[in-house]
């Protein structure tokens, strides 16, 4: 049975590896298999040949295949990277270690700073000097290169980052460097800062150069051997990567900038529900999801996820950490700015000493997991919170696949909630679910309030394990008034990744006062940066003319240390084009920080480029098809739901199936494979193009 | 009657919030890098009568700052606050007791008429006025010479600013543009916790608010008396010194005498040396601050901050003394005499918390400031607080390269440095054999050179310390490296120069900056020698010492000599 050509997706995560097949006659088939972590290729080639075996799915037909992997994040958590070698310049080999000199939490005396990926002994300095503004003060000594590398033998180096000062501004230093390695140690991989990273800030630039070049090899390996792997199956399509940024990469270029993707997975979730938001005709879009330890958030604004700078690989979870930083890894690269938070579904309740009661960041995990799987747990959980009060199906999850003990759930809300707090078992309960929705309100500021925002003006996609049965009520708390739940929420991240596009962003320093802009030699910059992106796009298969370009000022004012990007239409700028921008950039100022300040010094710092396929997924799998396999665990008709201050409620329960266009209204539950859905009293929901919509009454 | 403890939960995290939110908004506006880069600000909400409900994520020893400063503008604008208006001032004997380039700002928020809540935020200027560039200068003899002194002041009249406030401002500092953005950028913070807090009581309303307040403030003393009830009954004693106050060269005594009872812990100052001369004499509020840092660093980290923590603390400082000195004593260092005191404190519970408190780190704000003009007329003021690294711990090493956790203060990257100033940073590295030997050594002391490069000459003035005195081991363990201040002539000649000075800067000199290591804590003798070798081969100790301060041997292949190990470490047990 031919279904067409195939588009293939695949999301490699910690525990499960998801498939999502999209087909050219509309119809769809998902797949979720255990990870294996010793070679995670090998799920990704057991995944594919049972898709194969019945012959629905032709490899010959397969026409993209795109890919979203943990590998290089699972490298850096575990510290099981390359051996890595660090050369820069005379005085600063350890601007690596020093870092920004701050921890992420105040107070802490047993805190640890993440060990650096270059140990000292393997961190050389070399005799060369530029200045700021890219003059050589001080000629590279070929000399103390050589001796460098010869330092690095018989150290096991397989890896070297260089990054020098002020390479990004004039480069040339780093680039012999690189021709004196290839020289003379032809074995070893390179990452330069000027390639991986040209910006301004010594150690976050040989941070990210060193991440890069830790982690390269082990992509490397890793991509190498996924692509042999699919090529034995008979797939001919490319295998393209997802970036942190949300846009997607030929793997080549993946294994040179591997950096650049260590948000692979996360980010797909993000392109999901902007792309299912655009189906439906929303732009503006808070993603919501909530898996079994961590909930995430993210901003999508025009139909585009909201990026950040950089990120901290292994900082935990933690929003403030947003704002000190120094617990992890950094990565100065685009990357779609999640506030995660340590709320899900595993997170353990407890009561701290001043007798207040806390959810997370400790988790139960998925062994022995929340008390009512039965499986040995006794420490409440948000979860067994929700069998409690009748948001979950009180005797079974997944169909029956997963059966619930709710006498053990209300077992451990008693010992260790409500008894000691005085309080009965379903207030307790009621409490922790409250708590965790306390949590996640905190999440979802963060990427609107926290940024000027008003949450009222987004709607809310919720996904993942247990997405649909908080979004509503952490919806009207944040006053949001619209919902949506996305088919197939178990597997919705793998699903984003057949909506991403191939895409590049590029950056130039241009570090001029906007009154004395020399237009032409701006002009002139972003011609160049046209220029590269068309080669780099043309280098991933993708002709000029369907390259989308979006060119962007990064301003501010005179001495601020980070920057509003400001659109432009073409490298064709004008005095009144600029003078435009600026009042843009004043008024965008006001939004986000609540002043601005005409008469101040404006500046550009930067100009940004994003070059982007025009190509976009010619067929959207219908969200029917899908749907996960067939109910077998009867579900009653109802049950008593405990909605707070209503108390409780009894409220039908039925199959997802069983909606319709018509809203019905709430309090409703809607349950399907891997799924609940909670409609609260004065909501009402209706299925809509596979989805399913929940309108909440804002009453201001 | 005891709070929901759901509640309880649900506005902790939302008063957080605010006031983290708060913080972000100081980084992403503010102009100089002492602000944006180091973060040497602070961001707070407090109640109606001038309690602290919450601080931003920002400098642990302004937290004690906001409730004595708040008080001064309360009590002069008592029935004169309105909706819209903002109030400033930065005078430590007017009540901010921090130093002038702290200007600290506070808006009321108001809701359906009620007064509910103040926003806060200090932001430290690059430049205030006075003798030196950047405010810092340990010379002064009297606080007249440190800068512009402003008594609690309306600067923002019910949302119209007030232009006397601005004109006087930007025409006494040396860098308006950055000093104005400065404190605009705290005030937008504050007005962004109007914004997040006014929300917050439309959805719960303002007596709900205030009473929330009220609760997670008792609630952070009970846990506070808690944690401090677990803790032994008794007194313990410590002292420690500075150098001198860059006039005469007298040790000036740090005494503290901490009494714990019951679940109040007292902090006895009596003892330590009355004020001096030069400017490192320690406003009372910052006194208070420091200890509270302290003893906020042993217990739990997640309790929230504010003025119900600080209720079982009291701190007795006597009048006169350096660390409570009277007007019109020079403060302008005064961080100098900060470190110390949250070394002397904790000093003092080492003894009581062994197995808890680190031994002393090099705290360092070694204060650089380099100023002078640009050919064109234009002025610059580069202004760095350099910190270090941490003592070792009863458990395991310090952490190399960290700011005090009094102050988790950030660097400037060398990159917007050399950007910004006409000036070269030529190495930023750590010392060799700086650290403090000990089962668990200390902290690398780190090193940063700056030479003079855009123009002819400028005025370099450091205030430094922990020449003499260095930074203390516990248990046995040795202490850390003194801190030292070198200058290379145009010539080639090397000087020492003390740990306060000002003198004219050079083109083509080069000033190094020499921070103390951390001391080490347990005998060195103890350390496990794999340990050592990893720091011969990392070459953060040398093969020398190894074998003097650790009895390890590395034989010259590099490798470790486990028998002349043996030998070294077993003819000193003999010797003792």
């Amino acid at each position: 049975m031919s279904t067409g050509k195939h588009r293939i997706a695949i999301d490699v995560g910690g525990t499960f590896t998801d498939l999502v097949v999209s087909n050219s006659d509309g119809s769809a088939r998902t797949l979720k298999l255990l990870s294996t972590p010793d070679d995670y290729s090998r799920a990704i080639g057991d995944g594919l040949s049972r898709l194969f075996a019945d012959g629905t799915t032709d490899p010959k037909a397969v026409v993209s295949l795109v890919h979203a992997f943990t590998v290089a994040t699972n490298a850096l958590l575990t510290g099981r990277g390359a051996r890595v070698a660090l050369i820069t310049t005379r005085g600063f080999r350890d601007v690596l270690e020093i870092a920004r000199l701050r921890m992420p939490q105040l107070y802490n005396m047993d805190w640890d700073k993440p060990r650096p990926l270059v140990p000292r002994r393997l961190r050389f300095e070399i005799e060369e000097r530029m200045d700021a503004d890219g003059r050589i003060v001080q000629p590279l000594d070929p000399a103390s290169v050589i001796a460098a590398v010869e330092k690095m033998r018989g150290q096991g180096v397989d890896s070297v980052a260089v990054c020098l000062l002020h390479s990004y501004m004039n480069a040339a230093h780093e680039r012999a460097v690189m021709e004196l390695l290839r020289q003379h140690a032809p074995e070893l991989s390179i990452s330069t800062s000027h390639q991986v990273l040209p910006e301004i800030r010594e150690y976050e630039r040989t941070s990210t150069t060193v991440v890069n070049a830790f982690v390269k090899p082990v992509v490397d390996r890793y991509l190498a051997s996924v692509e042999a792997g699919v090529k034995r199956l008979g797939v001919e399509a490319p295998l393209m990567v997802m970036q942190s940024s949300g846009g997607i990469i030929t793997a080549d270029t993946a294994r040179a900038f591997p950096a650049y993707c260590v948000e692979s997975g996360p980010a797909a979730g993000a392109i999901g529900a902007a792309a299912l938001g655009e189906m439906l005709g929303e732009a503006n879009i808070i993603a919501f999801d909530m898996g079994g330890t961590t909930a995430k958030a993210c901003l999508i604004e025009g139909g585009e996820p909201r990026l950040t700078d950089e990120m901290e690989v292994g900082a935990g979870i933690n929003i403030g950490q947003r704002l000190l930083g120094g617990g992890g890894y950094l990565v100065r690269s685009p990357t779609i700015d999640l506030a995660e938070i340590g709320a899900g579904g595993g997170s353990l309740a407890w009561i701290d000493k001043g007798g207040a009661l806390r959810v997370g960041p400790d988790s139960a995990g998925a062994d022995p997991g929340p008390a009512c799987y039965g499986r040995g747990g006794t420490r409440p959980t948000v979860t067994d919170a929700n069998v409690v009060l009748g948001f979950l199906n009180p005797l079974h999850l997944l169909d029956g696949d997963m059966p619930i003990d709710k006498r053990c759930a209300e077992d451990a809300i008693r010992v260790h909630v409500a008894e000691p707090l005085n309080l009965s078992v379903q207030e307790a309960a009621y409490g922790i679910h409250s708590i965790a929705n306390g949590a996640m309100t905190r999440a979802i500021q963060a990427v609107s309030s926290e940024i000027g925002r008003s949450p009222r003006e987004f709607a809310m996609v919720a996904f993942g394990g247990n997405g649909a049965v908080h979004g509503a009520t952490l919806a009207a708390a944040a006053g949001i008034s619209e919902i949506i739940i996305p088919p197939a929420s178990g597997v919705f991240s793998a699903l984003g990744l057949l909506f991403a596009r191939i895409q590049h962003r590029l950056v130039a320093v241009f570090w001029h006062d906007v009154d004395k802009v020399d237009c032409e030699a701006l002009n002139g910059r972003a011609r160049q940066l046209l220029q590269d992106a068309s080669e780099m796009m043309s280098a991933e298969g993708v002709p000029t003319a369907n390259t989308e370009l979006h060119l962007v000022l990064e301003m501010r004012y005179a001495g601020q240390s980070s920057e509003l990007g400001i659109p432009i239409a073409s490298p064709m700028v004008t005095r009144p084009i600029l003078d435009e921008a600026t009042e843009q950039f004043h008024q965008e100022h006001e939004r986000t920080y609540g002043y601005c300040s005409r008469t101040e010094r404006v500046q550009i710092v930067n100009l940004r480029l994003r070059a982007r396929s025009m190509d976009r997924q010619d067929h959207l799998p219908a969200p029917e098809a899908l749907r996960t396999k067939k109910a077998h665990g009867a579900s009653a008709a109802e049950r008593p739901v405990y909605f707070g201050d209503r108390g409780w409620v009894t409220t039908p329960v039925i199959r997802r199936t069983a909606l319709t266009e018509q809203p019905r209204q709430g309090p409703l539950i809607v349950e399907e494979y891997d799924t609940t859905i909670i409609v609260p009293p004065g909501a009402s929901a209706r299925a809509v193009s596979g989805t399913v919509r929940i309108r909440l009454d804002q009453a201001e | 009657m005891k709070p929901d403890p759901i509640r309880l939960e649900l506005m902790k995290n939302a008063f957080a919030a605010i006031a983290d939110e708060m913080a972000a908004t100081v980084v992403r506006t503010a102009r100089s890098s002492v602000i944006k880069e180091a973060m040497d600000f602070s961001t707070g909400l407090l109640d109606p009568a001038g309690n602290l409900v919450a601080q931003g994520l920002c400098l642990p020893v302004h937290m004690g700052s906001f409730p004595p400063t708040l008080a001064t503008v309360l009590k002069k604008f008592d029935g004169q606050i309105h909706p819209g208006d903002v109030f400033a001032l930065n005078d430590p004997y007017l009540g901010s007791g921090l130093h002038l380039p702290d200007i600290f700002v506070f808006k009321p928020i108001f809701y359906d008429g009620k007064l509910l809540a103040f926003a806060a935020a200090i932001g430290h200027q690059t430049d205030i006025g006075g003798r030196v560039a950047g405010g810092n200068a340990c010379d002064n003899t009297e606080i007249f010479q440190e800068g512009l002194r402003i008594p609690p002041l309306k600067v923002i009249d019910q949302g119209k600013p007030v232009d006397a406030f601005f004109d006087i401002l930007k025409l006494n500092v040396r860098v308006p543009e950055t000093v104005i953005g400065d404190v605009q950028a705290t005030i937008a913070a504050c007005t962004r916790g109007e914004r997040a807090l006014i929300a917050l009581a439309k959805k719960h309303g303002s007596d709900a608010i205030v009473t929330d307040m009220a609760n997670l403030m008792d609630y952070s003393e009970a846990l506070t008396r808690a944690e401090f009830s677990a803790f032994p009954d008794g007194a313990w004693e410590f002292e420690d010194f500075l150098d001198d106050d860059g006039f005469s060269a007298d040790p000036i005594r740090i005494f503290t005498r901490i009494i714990k009872e019951g679940s109040d812990i007292t902090v006895d100052f009596t003892g330590t040396s009355p004020q001096v001369k030069g400017s490192i004499n320690l406003p009372i509020a910052m006194t208070q601050s420091s200890v509270y840092a302290c003893l906020r660093s042993v217990i739990d980290p997640g309790l929230p901050t504010n003025s119900g923590f600080m209720r079982p603390i009291h701190v007795i400082a006597e009048s006169g003394s350096i660390v409570h000195p009277i007007s019109p004593a020079p403060v302008a260092a005064r961080g100098l005499t900060s470190m110390r005191v949250t070394e002397a404190v904790w000093g003092a519970l080492a003894q009581m918390l062994p197995n808890k408190v680190f031994a002393c780190g090099a705290q360092g704000d070694f204060g650089v400031t380099i100023a002078g003009y640009r050919a064109d007329a234009r002025p610059f003021v580069l202004l760095e607080f350099l910190f270090g690294t941490w003592g070792g711990r009863p458990d395991k090493d310090a952490i190399d390269a960290l700011s005090s956790l009094a102050v988790n203060y950030s660097n400037t990257p060398v990159e917007i440095v050399e950007r910004e100033q006409p000036i070269r940073i030529e190495q930023y590295a750590m010392r060799q054999d700086s650290c403090g030997a000990g089962e668990f050594r200390g902290g690398l002391g780190l090193v940063r050179e700056y030479q003079l490069t855009g123009v002819e000459e400028a005025v370099l003035q450091v205030r430094s310390d922990r020449q003499k005195f260095q930074p203390f081991g516990l248990k046995g363990g040795h202490p850390g490296a003194n801190a030292a201040n070198r200058l290379r002539e145009t010539d080639g000649k090397q000087i020492a120069l003390p740990g306060k000075f000002m003198r004219t800067f050079k083109r083509g000199e080069r000033y190094r900056a020499q921070l103390a290591g951390g001391g080490g804590w347990g005998d060195a003798f103890a350390r496990a020698p794999d340990m050592v070798w990893e720091d011969v081969l990392d070459e953060k100790i040398s093969r020398m010492s190894a074998a003097r301060d650790y009895g390890v041997m590395i034989g010259d292949d590099g490798v470790l000599d486990v028998a002349g190990t043996e030998r070294l470490r077993s003819a000193r047990r003999a010797a003792e």
